[in-house]
């Protein structure tokens, strides 16, 4: 059972490994600068590991570039999505007209057409990575704002919070010094799956043209790829490595998740 | 006293189906208001949001007209009771840059998308209950391990890689499909051949929709059979030597069958969603395809028209889940006939 999850955790990684170099590093992993141009659609060759695009950018360093905004959207709107999560889903799991209302909020926001508004929206705000990440952030918080209110319930029936109260804390005090640390261990997991909801709704929206085009994030480079005719080039790479970057990437915070779920499980089964 | 608190029981799961409505209509409404308020509120011109032309560009006649063909000159109270009455007499406004009535554009589009959408939830919501509920009920056989480990990793693959590399595949390499629009040309409209020809077209966005929705279906349901698997009334039924599918369509199936509705429904939403994406791929001209336009053009009366709609549609599609479960729902059936 030990090492079947372990292998997942060492591959998830070894992945984001190599991604958080190429975020940090980008020049550890290509010689070519990033906006350095060569003879548009060179086929696929040991220079040009994925060969160039209609404006001769090198894509395999396209790609190394990408990373870093792909990963930076992700994480900065996770975290967000986190502290409206956490914040909301304490405020829901009181009694009273406020936690109703907020509770409410919740109902709603899980219903609502998440991608159809956030275009709507997009195309109001207009689209830079300020407004990507704080609508993505805004969309996403529900799932995490349902969790933790779940926690914040079954917390308060604890006897450790009813010693609390009978101390005679605020509830503030209680909410912050108690309750809060408490999530720890539904946080860290919402947090890694939410890092691929929210990368996984940003490669959506820049595909369908809302990134930001001054720095392209993988969803970008389909939408150019797919916009400028590398099908009838055949440059099925240019199509398909962004993709299946972010397919590895949501992978390795997946199996990363997995583990942490785990060793969850046999602490409790102890 | 018994049946004091069966009624209270029956009373409280009327009460949740009824709440989940409200909720819904609560969520359409809001949208309602966001559309109203959001080109008044940003800064900028409300006649560049409304009607989406920059103001530089047009003449000060231009500028009149469409101020008072907007109403702006009244107070907002006002404006949302003409924005109201363009919702209710179903024209849901006028695109300026078209030039047409934003709902007889959306009707024209909402066809082909629901072409695409209905299949698709069909399929998805379908093979995720019938492979779910298997998988839960034999739960941490091989079958089981190997599919979920599989559809979880399927879960992770962005909706427009798939579609890319099913075209790849079946339109590049090998020529079995077609890879752009609804219809060939040359194809008479109207004959058997048409009928054939769309068939033909629309099974890679059928494909592509079913496959990147399959996977969430199939976790939630395997997750929820998986849970009543566990139940002693199960235990006691294969004790009594009731064969494996009659206690999986007999007793699993039953009890599984409320969320699974509500998964049905929320799955009409997640489709349409998801059926932009793949209309953009596979250049079809559905609603996904006029919202990009839209947002291309910077239309934005028909962008907000397209979010009533696709609001209207989530909301009718809820309403009717929660009202089938409310009917299929022992507590609330039985109920009544006690009542009687």
């Amino acid at each position: 059972m030990k090492n079947r999850r372990v292998i997942p955790l060492i591959v998830g990684c070894v992945l984001l490994l190599i991604f958080l170099l190429a975020a940090l590093f980008p020049g550890m992993f290509t010689e070519y600068g990033q906006k350095e141009m060569f003879a548009p659609w060179i086929k696929p060759s040991a220079g040009h590991l994925l060969g160039t695009n209609a404006l001769g950018h090198d894509i395999f360093t396209e790609l190394v570039y990408g990373t870093r905004e792909t990963l930076f959207i992700g994480t900065v709107s996770s975290v967000l999505t986190l502290i409206l999560g956490t914040a909301i889903g304490t405020l829901a799991a009181g009694r009273g007209v406020i936690a109703g209302l907020f509770n409410g909020l919740i109902n709603v926001f899980v219903m609502l057409p998440k991608l159809i508004t956030l275009i709507v929206l997009a195309s109001f705000l207009g689209n830079s990575v300020w407004n990507l990440i704080g609508l993505i952030s805004a969309f996403s918080w529900v799932g995490i704002a349902r969790n933790v209110r779940a926690k914040v319930i079954s917390l308060n029936e604890e006897t450790f919070i009813e010693n609390c109260v009978i101390q005679g804390y605020s509830r503030g005090h209680i909410v912050f010094y108690h309750i809060i640390p408490n999530l720890y261990d539904v946080l860290i997991s919402r947090f890694l799956l939410g890092v691929n909801s929210c990368i996984m709704m940003e490669s959506t929206l820049s595909f369908l043209g809302f990134g930001d085009l001054y720095y392209p994030t993988w969803g970008t480079m389909i939408n150019f790829a797919y916009k400028r005719g590398a099908f009838l080039r055949q440059a099925y790479g240019y199509l398909l490595t962004p993709g299946v970057c972010i397919m590895l990437l949501s992978l390795a915070f997946y199996f990363i998740s997995l583990y942490i779920e785990s060793r969850k499980e046999t602490i409790s089964e102890m | 006293m018994g049946k004091d608190k069966e009624k209270r029981i029956v009373s409280k799961s009327i009460k949740s189906y009824v709440k989940n409505i409200g909720v819904a209509l609560v969520c359409f409404l809001i949208v309602v208001v966001l559309n109203f308020v959001l080109p008044r509120l940003l800064p900028g011109n409300p006649i560049a949001y409304l009607t989406g032309m920059a103001e530089e560009d047009m003449t000060s006649a231009q500028y009149e007209y469409y101020y008072h063909a907007l109403h702006l000159n009244e107070n907002w109270f006002i404006q949302f009771i003409y924005y109201l009455k363009s919702l209710l007499d179903g024209s849901l406004g006028y695109s300026f840059k078209k030039e047409m009535v934003v709902s007889a554009m959306i009707l024209e589009r909402l066809g082909y998308t629901l072409q695409i959408t209905l299949p698709a939830v069909v399929l998805s919501t379908g093979i995720g209950l019938f492979w779910g509920l298997h998988c839960g009920y034999k739960k941490d056989s091989r079958i089981d391990r190997i599919s979920t480990t599989a559809l979880i990793i399927f879960n992770t693959v962005p909706v427009f890689l798939i579609g890319l590399v099913l075209m790849i595949l079946f339109c590049f390499k090998n020529r079995w499909f077609p890879y752009t629009g609804l219809n060939s040309t040359g194809v008479q409209a109207g004959t058997f051949a048409y009928f054939l020809d769309r068939l033909h077209h629309l099974v890679l966005p059928v494909v592509t929709l079913t496959v990147t929705t399959v996977p969430s279906r199939y976790l939630l349901m395997r997750n929820t059979a998986r849970k009543i698997a566990d139940e002693k009334y199960i235990l006691y039924a294969k004790t009594r030597g009731l064969s494996d599918y009659k206690i999986k369509f007999g007793y699993v199936l039953k009890n599984i069958a409320q969320p699974f509705i509500t998964m049905v429904g929320m799955s009409v939403s997640i489709c349409v969603g998801g059926s932009l994406v793949i209309e953009n791929i596979f250049s079809i001209n559905g609603m996904g395809k006029l919202l990009t336009e839209a947002v291309y053009s910077l239309d934005y009366p028909l962008m907000q028209g397209i979010l009533f709609v696709t609001t209207l549609i989530m909301v009718i599609s809820i309403v009717i889940t929660d009202v089938i479960c409310m009917l299929i729902d022992p507590k609330v059936r039985m109920g009544e006939k006690d009542e009687k």
